[in-house]
């Protein structure tokens, strides 16, 4: 029991960190990332990759996190000029792109086989335990980071960006490069769960980078309600412990195989999105105040 | 007038496919005086606009600010040297409180660099209480200062109009350019915006204004521009343009 809490906080941890990349390009930037997995492809397989060739673990993660960061430069270059809609296509597009080059170099990545044995952080006993509080650790220092940046000058020029950029150009500032910085560093964010991903399956296969991942992320952001950094971690405990309790609780009430359950509650959490968004659009956190608006 | 024009177009033109929205369009803003552009309805005025401020790129011609070529650079740096817009259908920043409206008006802060927020701490807190002071003090003059800690999609149309003004100022422009800053409001506020207007003129403000409203141009303006068809029409004073035989046809079609 002890190690399934300790797996679940782990993987609502990632999963967290993984999300608040996301709220800070769309929640709060309004940027349209449908391709957020693609950073963290990057950061998971750079990591490991990098570490099995011997380079240390803290240099190895920085570098999955710059290729986040340089592969949002990448996407934000080819497509913030363009409409918003494109950044989704291209952002979905160049994270299958990913998943596909890291599942076919077979040389670099040994494809399907997936890539194991590399160096993790801890060893012993207490491994999972270790890396459940340096991901706790990472969570917190992030999410202290993300709040400074967001109460900011800063941070509102990438809110006033989300509400009307127009308007923001207007004013003098430079629209295009603030985006680009929310991309960037919700990509190396991304990223850096990445490498915490691969460290807590201690084995990684493309399969594990499926749009899910991406989707995932915004069940959450949307849980949460965007532009909400404690809603962003609030939507992520909820997911995990959603899918905990389902795993448990569902197979003693619907009989169906295991596949059909896995399908069914994809499934709830769709309808509960599409709820969510009908009568509470503002998320859990979100204020009601701020949707009745008049834009 | 002997003075160097603040803003010179000189043969602006667009087109949208076949159309050509705005004809080798001249226009010339003196420093100190409050300009007016106006036209029947098509007339290129919005786009003259848009092309003035780079957020459509010109086909052709020429723009000067101050004697220095702006139609190259991009929207945000013609703002950061002294020419900012207002829109047509006032556009504020719903979600934005009213302060931070006006505080993102503001230009040269140090707190919107991403590597400042984390060592400068101490000046950032100190600019953002000099530009609250700053931001008060203006939404005093417009009679906002009660709506500051509101979200700025909570105002009502005529608000959104003065708050649109307001935080045009807190960019301390040398040029303003407001698009029909008199549309959809009452004839109360029209009153307040005219004396507003006035007022930061006195103060050394220059002003071009797109409008509809006769008698708020005739009022203010010091000279006045007409488009008709995307073309320069004519041009002088108030007086002149009322009484011209071309501006009674294009507007009244007798």
């Amino acid at each position: 029991m002890t190690g399934y809490l300790v797996f679940v906080t782990t993987s609502t941890a990632i999963l967290a960190l993984f999300s608040l990349g996301l709220n800070l390009q769309w929640g709060f930037t309004g940027l349209v990332n449908f391709g957020h997995v693609g950073f963290m492809i990057l950061g998971a397989y750079a990591t490991v990759l990098l570490s099995l060739q011997g380079v240390p673990l803290v240099l190895a993660t920085g570098a999955g996190v710059l290729l986040g960061v340089l592969l949002a430069l990448v996407m934000g270059l080819t497509t913030l000029r363009l409409r918003e809609d494109y950044l989704a296509i291209v952002t979905l597009g160049i994270a299958e792109t990913l998943r596909l080059v890291v599942l076919n170099e077979q040389w670099l990545t040994q494809g399907s086989f997936g890539v194991q044995g590399f160096a993790l952080p801890f060893a012993g006993e207490d491994y999972k335990l270790l890396l459940m509080w340096l991901c706790l650790g990472v969570l917190g220092v992030v999410f202290w980071g993300l709040e400074r940046l967001v109460r900011s000058p800063w941070g509102r020029v990438l809110k006033a960006i989300r509400e009307d950029e127009e308007v923001v150009k207007a004013l003098g500032k430079n629209v295009f490069w603030y985006k680009l910085q929310a991309l960037m560093l919700g990509g190396g964010i991304a990223a850096l769960s990445g490498a915490f991903f691969a460290w807590q399956e201690t084995s990684i296969y493309p399969e594990d980078f499926q749009p899910q991942q991406t989707f995932d992320a915004w069940t959450v952001v949307i849980l949460g309600g965007g532009g909400k950094n404690l809603g962003t971690v609030l939507g992520a405990v909820i997911f995990w412990a959603y899918t905990s309790l389902t795993r448990f609780v569902l197979p003693n009430l619907v009989p169906l195989d295991d596949a059909r359950l896995g399908a069914l509650r994809i499934m709830i959490i769709g309808l509960l999105i599409m709820v969510l968004i009908r009568w509470r659009p503002q998320g859990i956190l979100g204020k009601k105040g701020e949707l009745t608006l008049g834009k | 007038m002997v003075s160097e024009p603040l803003l010179n177009a000189v043969k602006v033109t667009k087109s949208f496919g076949a159309l050509r929205a705005v004809d080798q369009v001249n226009l010339q803003v003196y420093p100190g005086s409050i300009t007016s552009v106006i036209g029947p309805n098509g007339a290129g005025k919005t786009t003259l606009f848009n092309l003035l401020c780079n957020f459509i790129s010109p086909d052709q011609g020429e723009v000067f600010l101050a004697g220095e070529p702006i139609h190259r650079l991009p929207p945000h740096r013609i703002a950061r040297r002294g020419m900012v817009r207002t829109f047509q259908v006032a556009r504020v920043l719903s979600r934005l409180t009213v302060l931070d409206n006006m505080r993102l008006g503001a230009q040269g802060q140090t707190g919107e660099n991403f590597w400042c927020t984390w060592y400068q701490g101490r000046a950032i807190s100190r600019q953002e209480r000099q530009l609250r002071d700053q931001a008060m003090a203006i939404l005093e003059s417009v009679g906002l200062a009660a709506m500051a800690d509101t979200y700025a999609g909570a105002l009502s149309g005529g608000q959104r109009k003065l708050l649109e003004i307001a935080r045009a100022l807190m960019s301390e422009p040398k040029l303003l350019l407001l698009d029909e800053p008199a549309a959809g409001v009452n004839p109360r506020l029209i009153e307040q915006i005219c004396e507003y207007i006035t007022a930061l003129n006195r103060q050394g403000l220059t002003f071009l204004i797109i409008e509809h409203n006769m008698d708020l141009i005739m009022s203010l303006s010091d000279q006045v521009w007409v488009l008709a068809e995307g073309r320069n029409l004519v041009e002088g004073t108030p007086a002149q343009v009322q009484t011209n035989h071309q501006v009674l046809e294009a507007y009244l079609g007798c």
